[in-house]
């Protein structure tokens, strides 16, 4: 009686730790306090609440752009009109139009970090929630409380929204609720929220060359007939969310260039390849071969959206190849009229799809900043929160996730919040069970100890030497050369997981099917694993084929540590 | 013994320690067994660990939160023992926070002085008053964070000593991450968690049968800080009966001597420096300064709350009724406010400090008389709690602060069987919703309520279970519901203590004047004229209703506080001879 009762208060207590997280690290500082004239990404959002409630909608992207003009899709806006009514109702001085500019009251604050908690709370909590019920729903209770736990306490995320101040999370959390939605099959509403997802920020685009191939893949894997009607409402569904969510700038309640007043302010290619110090491509590379003096800015653009294209091509195909493969496959082997209900068994392929794309948009695309490693960051602690201790899932998802919080030093130490980068990178190691200083024991535990090691060292140097007065921009440049080469890796190792995935699936095209045939001990286990969640639910676990398919080629045992890890 | 039962219990600590650390326990006591060896060794669990390492975690967070003005009192403490010869500590009044703890304690910031010099000059400037820049305030408490260690090694010890390792883990556990400290130490900003460990050090040592010891680390925590005075009755017959008498009653000598001369000792690294200067009655005026009134701005929950709200009840009833009764006019206006100054009663006499002295004594005598015939060690622990207790609820100016000196050796109690373990609860839920208002600032205020009710939460599940008792009787039944109906109505409380001040800010409109008001209700008690000239200049009805929430508060916890008070003493007194548990077994 008491034990079933301590399991039910498990994921409540664990909500209530992590909301006294979240307030704790919005007691610091945020960006941009006390540096007037123009602040940072706090005010550019208070700002926003102000605008919206004083301005009719026609001004929005319009209104004295210089100071924080409103930068992000429609959906931004509408939500911002919310917290600016309710800002409004409190106190209206919070929301002064124009007089408000610059406010640091404790009280305005305190309003502004509380609609990132409760936004949070509505759209990326339910999501987490919904995803280890979903993703990992044939996983033991005790894995997805251990997997919601690393998820929600996921420490970039928090360092970003809570402590630097933005609202990211409810861009990742309509993504994730896309991608809960694809695994329960239910593929229109996982595209209602994608849309959502790039109609609160463009930077979700990340993600659609993955979320796109994977939908086209199921429209190939349902046949003509299905995939074709499937295709159809997909595409009606997006096209009339966008509209929707633009309508106040399309006809008729707009002229028809009311529609470009968002779009230039939402891609801005006016600007430069990259601001600041990011650890991608261009920025590290830009240390030894100085692109902007080599290059005009219009063959730079065409360049890095090259790369970036070339970058995530290995997922988009993975995805498209399996679904074509599979389809032709599933109407041999059965006549069973396919269900567009059901998951497909390339759904694994999702993850690391994700990854591929965003991490090859963070590495290669234009005007990236900092801060948008969180979206590489989602896919791969989603494949690391279901993962065992040890595994390369485990060892490349913790890595990759203290690096990008490494990567965003220099950022987190002008906002003031350095105390809260340490405390944090110590709280979801320790509770993830990541010691650093294990004895390493394969590539990836080298490597991560050699990064530690140089990050360990770095910031060590910054705190007892002063940058010289040469280079006085020595730190970040370092930093960007230590984290670049991780990122690179993982975009590397995504690549290389979804082919092996997509191996393991049998989904390779006509040799996968030779294969096949050829009574392969691993692909038969595998096929199993298919036609068990065929047959079993429409609830895949994360993770599973790829941990399946390193058990086989080491012990022969099929996916013991997974089922056996939580129990 | 400690050396015997370190390694022993390891599988069953994992898995009986919940919530804040089974989680990561998971994790990390598998990893564990990866490991080949590690590289030195130690006798702390994973487990406890993740104690340590989560609860540091969210006390770094807490470092930019509310700092109340004890920390520019620390601040300038630091300053003057740095800047100032020893002469000059107890007379200088260059801030208004002059030093008023003992010596020990000035000893200390000497100490951390030396570090805070070289890591920034300006801390210890002596005329840099309210500084508040980023240096003093990491390194401040990170001080804090460091002393508090002393209390995580004493309690790791009480679990490898004691009778039932997982229990006593637990309470440790809670102990360490108590509300109370979260609240009082890390955001408010005192060093109680250091402090507290030294006390527990003590019952250690009592409990592990070393009274000496026992009796010359009480007397070192009386030269820190002499609020402990509170426990010294409980000490001085627990040590005299059972360390200088033998059980028949003859005078131990050589113990006798030992333990007077070790105490004197103490008194004289500590006050010795102050005596040869001729400082004692300068250092004892500022130690117990008797110019403060019965209750603190805001009145502890204790039994002078009550009386104080009686009071009011009964002027309002005058009021209105018209009855004879004589009205003390300068009692109508005092106290309502719930400002610092003399508290005179409307309808009720008038409390003196002798009054207030004499009650004190006589319910103390009633627990030491119990101590002196049975002067076992659960027995001095519980007389050692309810001398605390008396002291709290009866004594002059007692700061709401001071229900940690009850609440602390109370949990060590807590396992014992059901009727102490419910004594816990009601004095814990009471004693640390008494401490909410020592936060007002929104985000403050909701980290410590979400964190106590999950503090309570993890501490009550797995106690529970372990000494749940069958009711005997029907009276026993209808007091259960009852104290589980007192404890249902926090929540209520709570929403109306939050909702409140929203409710009047929308009446008054005067967010300045209440903001003012609320931070010198929650500052030290000293003084606070500000709003003094601010209660001049509007109508005491207002500020009545200002206060309410805050009477409310303290009446409501009073409440709780005195009968889990009396339900301490009376199984203390009656069923102590009976009862045969885990504490009573060790010798």
């Amino acid at each position: 009686m008491h034990k079933r009762a301590i399991k039910h208060w498990v994921i409540p207590t664990i909500l209530a730790a992590s909301t006294v997280v979240k307030f704790a690290i919005g007691l610091a500082s945020y960006s941009g306090q006390g540096t007037p004239p123009m602040y940072g990404d706090y005010e550019a959002q208070r700002h926003w609440l102000e605008l919206m409630v004083h301005l009719p909608l026609r001004q929005w992207y319009t209104y004295d752009l210089p100071y924080w003009g409103l930068d992000y899709p429609p959906l931004t806006a509408y939500v911002s009109w919310i917290c600016g009514i309710f800002a409004h109702w409190i106190n209206p001085a919070w929301v002064a139009l124009d007089k408000s500019r610059g406010i640091e009251t404790p009280d305005s604050k305190v309003f502004m970090r509380t609609t990132v908690v409760l936004l949070d709370a509505l759209i990326y909590v339910p999501a987490l929630l919904m995803f280890v019920s979903s993703w990992q729903g044939t996983r033991s209770k005790r894995t997805q409380e251990m997997s919601l736990l690393t998820l929600i306490l996921q420490p970039a995320l928090l360092l970003v929204d809570f402590g630097h101040f933005q609202y990211n999370s409810v861009m990742l959390g309509f993504t994730l609720l896309a991608i809960n939605f694809f695994a329960t099959g239910q593929d229109l509403l996982g595209a209602f929220f994608f849309v959502l997802s790039l109609g609160f920020k463009q930077m979700a685009l990340y993600y659609a060359p993955a979320i796109g191939s994977y939908l086209l893949a199921k429209c190939l894997f349902l046949g003509p007939t299905d995939g074709g009607r499937l295709f159809i409402r997909l595409a009606a569904v997006t096209a009339t969310t966008f509209i929707l969510l633009f309508l106040p700038w399309l006809p008729p309640f707009a002229p028809v260039s009311g529609i470009l007043q968002p779009i230039s302010r939402i891609f801005p290619f006016a600007r430069g390849l990259f601001e600041d110090k990011v650890a991608n491509f261009w920025c590290a590379s830009n240390v030894v071969f100085k692109w902007k003096t080599w290059a005009s800015r219009g063959f730079l653009v065409k360049l890095s959206t090259g790369l970036t294209a070339l970058g995530f091509l290995p997922g988009v195909v993975g995805l498209i190849r399996s679904g074509a493969a599979m389809s032709k496959t599933k109407f041999e082997a059965s006549s069973v009229k396919a269900d567009e209900k059901e998951t497909p068994p390339f759904l694994p392929l999702l993850p690391y799809a994700l990854l591929t794309s965003s991490m090859s948009f963070f590495l290669f695309s234009f005007q990236v900043h900092e801060k948008t490693i969180l979206l590489p960051l989602l896919p791969i602690t989603l494949l690391l929160s279901g993962a065992p201790i040890g595994s390369s899932v485990y060892s490349w998802g913790v890595l990759v996730n203290n690096v990008a919080v490494f990567s965003m030093w220099p950022l987190l130490k002008r906002d003031g919040l350095g105390v809260q980068y340490v405390a944090l990178l110590l709280l979801w190691n320790r509770l993830i069970g990541h010691n650093p200083f294990r004895r390493p024991q394969s590539f990836i535990q080298y490597l991560s100890m050699a990064v530690y090691a140089a990050a360990l060292l770095l910031h060590a140097l910054e705190l007892v030497i002063p940058p010289p007065s040469r280079y006085p921009d020595i730190f970040p440049v370092l930093n960007v050369l230590i984290c670049t080469p991780v990122f690179f890796l993982i975009w590397l190792w995504s690549i290389k997981c979804g082919v092996e995935v997509g191996w393991a699936l049998g989904g390779l095209g006509g040799q996968a099917a030779e294969r096949r045939s050829s009574e392969d001990a691993g692909v038969a286990a595998t096929t199993t694993g298919g036609s068990f969640r065929q047959s079993g639910g429409r609830t895949v676990s994360m993770g599973y084929a790829q941990t399946s398919k390193m058990e086989m080629r080491t012990t022969g045992i099929r996916g013991s540590s997974v089922f056996s890890e939580g129990s | 013994m400690i050396n015997e039962s370190a390694g022993a219990p390891a599988p069953i600590a994992a898995g009986t320690l919940r919530k804040s650390s089974s989680v990561a326990s998971l994790r990390s006591s598998t990893s564990s067994i990866i490991v080949p060896e590690p590289w030195f060794r130690y006798d702390i669990l994973p487990s406890e660990w993740d104690v340590l390492w989560l609860s540091t975690a969210l006390k770094l967070l807490l470092f930019p939160s509310y700092r109340s003005t004890d920390f520019e009192v620390h601040r300038n403490w630091l300053a003057i023992t740095h800047s100032l010869p020893i002469s000059k500590w107890y007379y200088d009044t260059t801030s208004e926070w002059t030093l008023d703890y003992p010596p020990f304690f000035a000893y200390l910031e000497k100490l951390l002085s030396i570090p805070a010099s070289l890591i920034d000059p300006m801390i210890v400037d002596l005329n840099n008053l309210n500084y508040d820049g980023w240096s003093v305030i990491g390194y401040q408490r990170t001080t804090v964070i460091l002393t508090e260690l002393v209390l995580g090694i004493v309690l790791l010890k009480f679990v490898r000593g004691s009778v039932e390792p997982p229990i006593q883990r637990i309470i440790s556990a809670s102990i360490f991450l108590h509300p109370g400290f979260l609240i009082v130490d890390h955001i408010y900003f005192q060093y109680n968690g250091f402090m507290y460990g030294i006390l527990l050090w003590s019952i250690l040592m009592a409990r592990n049968g070393n009274k000496l010891a026992s009796g010359i680390l009480f007397a070192v925590l009386l030269n820190f800080k002499h609020i402990y005075m509170y426990l010294a009755p409980a000490y001085f017959v627990y040590l005299l009966r059972s360390f200088c008498l033998s059980p028949a009653g003859e005078v131990q000598i050589k113990n006798f001597l030992s333990l007077a001369n070790a105490v004197i000792a103490v008194f004289v690294v500590s006050l010795g420096p102050f005596a040869l200067l001729g400082q004692i009655p300068q250092l004892l005026s500022r130690l117990f300064p008797f110019t403060r009134g019965l209750n603190h701005a805001y009145w502890a929950p204790n039994f002078w709350a009550l009386v104080t709200a009686a009071d009011r009840v009964l002027l309002k009833y005058a009021r209105l009724t018209g009855a004879d009764i004589i009205i003390n006019e300068s009692g109508v206006a005092s106290s309502s406010r719930g400002l610092v100054g003399d508290t005179v009663f409307a309808v009720l006499p008038n409390v003196k400090p002798i009054h207030t002295f004499v009650i004190t004594i006589a319910f103390q005598l009633i627990w030491l008389l119990k101590l002196w015939r049975n002067p076992t060690y659960k027995s001095f622990l519980t007389a050692l709690t309810l001398s605390g207790w008396t002291s709290f609820l009866f004594g002059w100016h007692v700061h709401e602060k001071a229900v940690l000196l009850i609440l602390i050796p109370l949990s060590l109690l807590a396992a014992e069987r059901h009727a102490y373990f419910r004594t816990f609860v009601l004095a814990s839920v009471a004693g640390v919703f008494s401490l909410f208002p020592l936060l007002f600032t929104p985000t403050e205020f909701v980290i410590e309520v979400i964190y106590s009710v999950i503090w309570i939460g993890a501490v009550y599940t797995p106690l529970s279970r372990r000494v749940y008792e069958y009711p005997k009787s029907m009276s026993y039944v209808i007091m259960d519901a009852l104290e589980k109906l007192y404890l249902a109505g926090f929540p209520f409380l709570l929403i109306f203590v939050t909702t409140f001040p929203l409710l009047q800010g929308g009446v008054t409109a005067h967010p300045d004047i209440s903001a003012s008001a609320a931070i010198c209700i929650s500052s030290e008690a000293f003084s606070c004229p500000e709003s003094e000239n601010w209660s001049a200049q509007s109508s005491r009805e207002v500020s009545a209703l200002q206060f309410l929430p805050l009477m409310v508060t303290s009446i409501y916890c009073a409440f709780g506080l005195v009968w889990s008070f009396l339900r301490l003493g009376f199984i203390y007194l009656h069923e102590e001879t009976t009862y045969q548990g885990q504490l009573s077994e060790i010798k």
